[in-house]
């Protein structure tokens, strides 16, 4: 089994430096659809799916190497070895910016910058930080994700309702997209929230762009100040809205953020 | 003639009461209307509904799972289907409900529209289905891990046996080579009592010269013995060498030297039948003398011992009977494997336990086998019947 069929990876784009974008919780590289073709024409742009969603190779999923963040780093850092070409930026979407942080530290030097959308190094409250969430509030999400056990694989079926006015998203992509097994959809939430990553992150030296939205849920405004505060050499960007998908729901706003704390590393850049 | 069809209701009426809640939201979940149906099953009323983000009405885990999952389906894939959701009720109990969702793009905007129905019942019943999966799986998990822990303990018994197997083996080739270097300074103990008795000795000297050939000639058995059974466990059995021998005579013979053995028992020949036999002499005298050896160590010696030599058509038979105690059945299983006893007597006539073995693999190499019969009215006999056409003797 190759790499490219273990993690599905498609490579777009051309430029002197290497975009990776990396799906968080609950989706695959799908969700980037927004947002990727921004960058193809300056850089070289490579998607994959985590191990055990969408179309990666299910066959590869390793319950004892899967249950630590650092075996999803572990193929992140395989992808970098085998994909990248120049100086390479990690963008990860929620629980992949802890993925990305965890292969920054693998193979120290190898990654140029990360983007950030949507971090949190610890979802749960304790002493003193806020990540949002009790220890409660993840059971009932691994409750709502067994009672949804049956109907999965309804949600995840190509819908009887239509979908009007959608951007083009080809049939093949939506029959698949998001697609995840029930137990291995369990074993990530578990996996994703109880982590706790703040010793990984912290001190990280890596230029970092944090985009924070107003209103996000799963990652609160006071878990994107605390990154900014731990992370040396991060900015925080704060981008106006609602929900946890900003590359979806506002992708220009975190492009043009994007763009410009990407700018180093675009040919003719001055400086 | 045809009455009038009768009149549908207006679409807000046929809204408000649909069997299903219904929910149009903004992008971002904010309600801006919700059926009646809808309002009675959360329990709350309109002015509270509108203007709340549909998704707070869900438990925490919904809201987690709305945010990572089924909000970006709704936003790529334009719908989601039967996705199944806790809502808190304004008491504060839950209510299950199924949601189908489309996004619709109309121009004056982009609307969520929602349906939902009341799944309670069914919910219960998948729960069920989910506990029996789990404890099937937790049934199927003991299972295999009472599978492994017997793999493991077989796996701990092979590398125990192989131990204990090279332990005997080490054993028995050190039986083999201290009865086969014994041998040499035996004979020379042998040879040179034997030289000593021709010259004139004192009564003294040649009662201990006696003494010293009897216990050498004793201890030469003994290592006979035990290089026999080291030719059966280390090496390839035991080996023989078939002439044509008239049976009778050579157990004859074997009994005459046996009387002056063992000049305590009273030792009768018994022969029936005629002809000759093809044989190893050497071995048929060996299954003799240590059948009569066992007769005098466990027999009553007040009556006679009787060795019996038959000729049949196709059999010859040698077998030595005895009167005395009856060997208990447990022990006549076992009587023919090294190292047994016929009884725990501690006194004298105590050996190293390989003579019956010896009788019974000497029998195996003629093709033959050993046979006992131990009881109160007939006695004891042990016989070893030995085919007189060679035939392939039995695996092992």
């Amino acid at each position: 089994m190759t790499l490219q069929q273990r993690n599905n990876v498609s490579v777009e784009g051309d430029g002197p430096a290497t975009l990776i974008l990396s799906h968080g919780f609950g989706c695959d590289q799908t969700m980037w659809i927004y947002l990727y073709r921004h960058f193809t024409s300056r850089f070289r742009v490579v998607r994959y799916d985590l191990v055990g969603a969408g179309k990666s190779d299910l066959g590869a999923y390793d319950k004892e190497k899967y249950s630590l963040l650092a075996g999803y780093a572990h193929d992140l850092s395989e992808i970098i070895e085998h994909y990248a070409v120049g100086p390479v930026i990690l963008v990860g979407h929620s629980v992949s910016a802890m993925i990305g942080a965890l292969a920054d530290r693998m193979m120290p030097g190898r990654v140029a910058a990360h983007v950030m959308v949507g971090p949190s190094p610890c979802y749960i409250d304790s002493d003193g930080y806020v990540g949002g969430f009790t220890r409660e509030d993840i059971d009932s999400l691994l409750d709502t994700l067994d009672s949804n056990y049956l109907g999965w694989s309804s949600t995840m079926a190509p819908v009887i309702m239509g979908a009007p006015g959608q951007p083009a998203l080809s049939e093949e992509l939506a029959n698949s997209f998001c697609r995840t097994e029930p137990e291995i959809a369990k074993q990530f939430a578990r996996v994703t929230f109880l982590s706790d990553n703040r010793s990984d992150i912290a001190g990280l030296a890596t230029p970092t762009l944090i985009l924070q939205s107003t209103d996000d849920l799963i990652a609160p405004l006071a878990v994107g100040e605390y990154l900014h505060a731990v992370m040396p050499a991060s900015t925080l960007c704060i981008i106006p809205n609602v929900g946890h998908c900003p590359h979806m729901s506002a992708p220009s706003a975190c492009s043009e953020a994007m763009d410009q704390f990407l700018s180093p590393w675009v040919v003719g850049h001055a400086g | 003639m045809p009455a009038d069809p009768p009149a549908l209701p207006d679409f807000e009426a046929l809204f408000e009461g649909a069997p299903c809640g219904l929910i149009v939201t903004t992008e971002d979940g904010t309600i801006l209307r919700a059926n009646d149906i809808f309002r009675t099953w959360i329990g709350l009323e309109p002015s509270e509904l509108c203007g709340r983000q549909f998704q707070k009405l869900l438990t925490m885990g919904g809201r987690i799972f709305h945010q990572t999952h089924w909000a970006p389906l709704m936003r790529m894939q334009g719908s989601v289907a039967e996705v199944k959701l806790d809502l808190v009720h304004c008491a504060g109990h839950t209510v299950t409900m199924l949601l189908n969702g489309v996004r619709r793009e109309y121009p004056g905007g982009v609307f969520y529209e929602l349906a939902l129905f009341g799944t309670t019942d069914r919910d219960r019943y998948e729960r069920e289905l989910l506990a029996a999966r789990k404890q099937a799986e937790a049934l199927l998990s003991e299972k295999t891990d009472a599978e492994m822990a017997l793999r493991q303990a077989k796996a701990e018994l092979k590398l125990a046996y192989e131990k204990s197997q090279r332990r005997a083996l080490f054993a028995e080739q050190m039986v083999a080579i201290a009865s086969h270097d014994l041998k040499n300074p035996l004979t020379a103990i042998k040879m040179a009592t034997d030289l000593l008795s021709r010259g004139e000795r004192s009564i003294q000297e040649t009662q201990l010269l006696g003494h010293i050939s009897q216990s050498s000639e004793r201890a030469r058995r003994m290592i006979a013995q035990l290089l026999d059974f080291a030719l059966v466990r280390v090496g390839h059995g035991i080996g023989i060498t078939r002439n044509p021998l008239d049976l009778h005579k050579v157990i004859g013979q074997s009994v005459n030297e046996l009387r002056l053995a063992f000049p305590q028992a009273n030792l009768r020949h018994e022969s029936l039948g005629v002809g000759t036999a093809d044989l190893d002499a050497d071995r048929i005298q060996q299954i003799v003398g240590n059948l009569v050896a066992n007769s005098v160590a466990y027999g009553d010696l007040d009556y006679p011992i009787t060795i019996t030599s038959s000729l049949e058509d196709v059999t010859a038979t040698v077998s030595v009977h005895n009167r005395g105690c009856v060997i208990e059945e447990g022990v006549m299983a076992r009587l023919f494997e090294p190292m047994t006893r016929a009884s725990e007597r501690e006194d004298n006539v105590r050996s190293v336990g390989l003579g019956l073995f010896i009788v019974r693999e000497i029998a195996k190499a003629h093709g033959g086998e050993v046979a006992v019969s131990s009881n109160a009215i007939d006695g004891t006999t042990f016989s070893a019947r030995l085919p007189l056409v060679e035939r392939p003797t039995g695996p092992g």
